[in-house]
């Protein structure tokens, strides 16, 4: 096991690789991780996904735009697919599955993209159904993997009016269901309306609930562990 | 002063009785659809059925124009990508690119726009409905189209998210790109100059400030923007959606006759930046206020738009075709009754 200083250069590396957009220092931050025994998920949480929080808040501040976020993304992949190998189940009391989509009438995916990402980083698993997916595809694959949460995504507003359909048949067939909407046409308005638990408007508030869901998930982790 | 000539006068910068209710994007209604007969699936692919939709707004509510296509892919089909209609639809979905033309970074450099283009795809049904519509309403209304702008066609025949790191990553091979698109956008409009229409709209969606950095727009999409702005001789509107304050003034240096906002920005602060000679349009919620408002929110609404000193009542987005009669029958009566007390 690494001592505090190598595990903190390692982390700022991660961290770093991730803001910087770099794709071959979040591969040597991983690898780094793994050789030197450092635990996995702490890379990812305080190493990855402490880098993509700074890149949405770059994101707020109009310093970065979609293209950089899409960019760090994919450095927060090269280091996650080295240490997703390495990591421990997390024991969340939930079994932690969802399942996301964009609606069908809409091929947009990239807001979909990034909160994919997020469960990825979480240990969710994902069935991410793609885009353009027929509406009753979301209430079927509810149904087959008992997923907790479903998350509905439209770029265009000549889409989005689908997703009332869909929240009331996996509302009526499981009302314990967790629902996000998100993308451009949506508002917080609109998710309550139609029943929705969630909503994000664009990207950056995509990945600022998904981020927020998972330092949950991380806060009872840390306070599992706790009490162990 | 009918809505026709109101129109014109207002592209032409002249003295006018009112503020018109019209607009360059879709407008047609499900009552419009329903009336005829016909399915939303089938009016993107027969010229009469798409004219004869496209009326049924200014028959029915008095809506101050007769505006097609209905779609987005018009460009994008003739350019080889295969478009999905959704034919076997319940409800309404708008047509989708089924198939890419650029399938990775090499692909960029060898696209070519296909030969006698004009005659590809539904370039000549669009001819067709033009036409139509023009004989049908085109004393009354101005009629008008739309195409892409540059950076909007190239999301749709690659993968917008490759385009947009590119277009960072590699801002000349998206340049070379755009430029592509830009002679295939204006080959469109020319077709549909021809074909009769008062104003072109076009629609640079994806290059909102949500997305891009003003930096990124004014170095990469404003060059092929200004190129198809100038090649078209009758009037244009430039819309961009989302967030648009930070580039009004790009959009105008892009040189449209009008430009096109929606919601989101805060025409108030537009007007004092742009002065008031510009012409801006838009900024009626084409959702949460025309579809799922009420009477009293649709009026409120309008009133705001031109209290904040838009030059046209003019919703922000393609108007959603399940919008309730009384709410497009209260915008355009409370434009009347209010447009006129500016």
């Amino acid at each position: 096991m690494a001592d505090e200083a190598r595990k903190k250069e390692i982390l700022e590396k991660l961290r770093n690789g991730v803001i910087q957009y770099d794709e071959d220092a979040c591969r040597e931050g991983a690898n780094e991780a793994v050789a030197e025994g450092l635990d996995a998920n702490e890379a990812i949480f305080d190493g990855l996904v402490s880098g993509m929080e700074e890149v949405g808040r770059l994101f707020e501040a109009q310093e970065y735009f979609v293209p950089e976020i899409l960019m760090c993304a994919d450095a927060l992949y090269a280091g996650l697919d080295i240490l997703k190998p390495h990591c421990k189940q997390m024991d969340l009391g939930v079994k932690g599955s969802v399942v996301i989509g964009t609606v069908e009438g809409d091929v947009h995916d990239i807001g979909k993209n990034l909160v994919k990402m997020m469960f990825d980083v979480a240990g969710f698993h994902v069935y991410d159904l793609g885009r353009d997916v027929p509406l009753d595809k979301f209430v079927d694959e509810q149904l087959k993997t008992d997923s907790e949460l479903v998350c509905l995504s439209a770029m265009m507003t000549t889409s989005m009016v689908g997703m009332p359909k869909v929240i009331e048949k996996i509302k009526a067939k499981n009302p314990n269901c967790m629902i996000m909407i998100g993308g451009a046409p949506t508002s917080k308005d609109l998710a309550d309306k139609w029943g929705a638990d969630g909503y994000a408007e664009d990207a950056s508030n995509a990945l600022k609930e998904a981020i927020k869901m998972v330092a949950f998930l991380k806060k009872l982790r840390d306070e599992k562990a706790a009490k162990q | 002063m009918n809505s026709r000539e109101r129109v014109l006068k207002l592209f032409k910068k002249e003295a006018i009785d009112r503020v018109p209710c019209f607009s360059g994007m879709g407008n047609i209604t499900e009552t419009g659809i329903n009336g005829l007969g016909y399915k939303f699936a089938g009016i993107h692919l027969d010229a009469k059925q798409m004219a004869d939709t496209a009326a049924t707004t200014y028959k029915l509510f008095g809506y101050e124009c007769g505006v097609m296509p209905v779609d987005l892919c018009v460009e994008a089909e003739a350019m080889g990508c295969v478009i999905n209609v959704y034919p076997h639809a319940e409800g309404i979905l708008y047509p989708t690119i089924k198939e890419k033309l650029i399938h990775n970074e090499a692909e960029m450099d060898t696209i070519k726009i296909p030969d006698g283009f004009s005659e590809k795809g539904r370039i000549p049904l669009m001819r067709e409905a033009i036409k139509l519509l023009k004989a049908d309403i085109g004393n009354d209304v101005a009629v008008g189209s739309y195409v892409l702008g540059p950076f909007t066609l190239a999301g749709q025949i690659m993968e917008l998210n490759d385009l947009l790191k590119l277009s960072f990553k590699k801002a000349d091979k998206v340049a070379k790109l755009l430029d592509l698109c830009a002679d295939a956008i204006i080959l469109t409009a020319k077709e549909f100059e021809k074909a009769g229409v008062d104003y072109i709209t076009v629609r640079e969606m994806g290059a909102t400030s949500d997305v891009l950095s003003p930096r990124v727009f004014k170095n990469l999409i404003m060059p092929p923007l200004q190129k198809v702005i100038k090649a078209i001789s009758c009037h244009t509107v430039l819309h961009i959606c989302g967030k648009t304050n930070d580039i009004v003034t790009f959009m105008v240096e892009a040189g449209p006759t009008a430009i096109s906002v929606e919601q989101k920005n805060d025409v108030a602060e537009s007007r004092k930046k742009l002065g008031n000679d510009a012409l801006i349009f838009g900024n009626v919620d084409a959702y949460n206020v025309l579809v799922s408002g009420s009477e009293d929110l649709v009026r409120s609404t309008v009133r705001k738009c031109i209290d904040d000193g838009v030059s046209a009542v003019w919703p922000g987005c393609d108007i959603w075709p399940t919008v309730p009669p009384q709410n497009m029958k209260a915008m355009i009566d409370e434009t009347i009754t209010y447009g006129g007390k500016k």
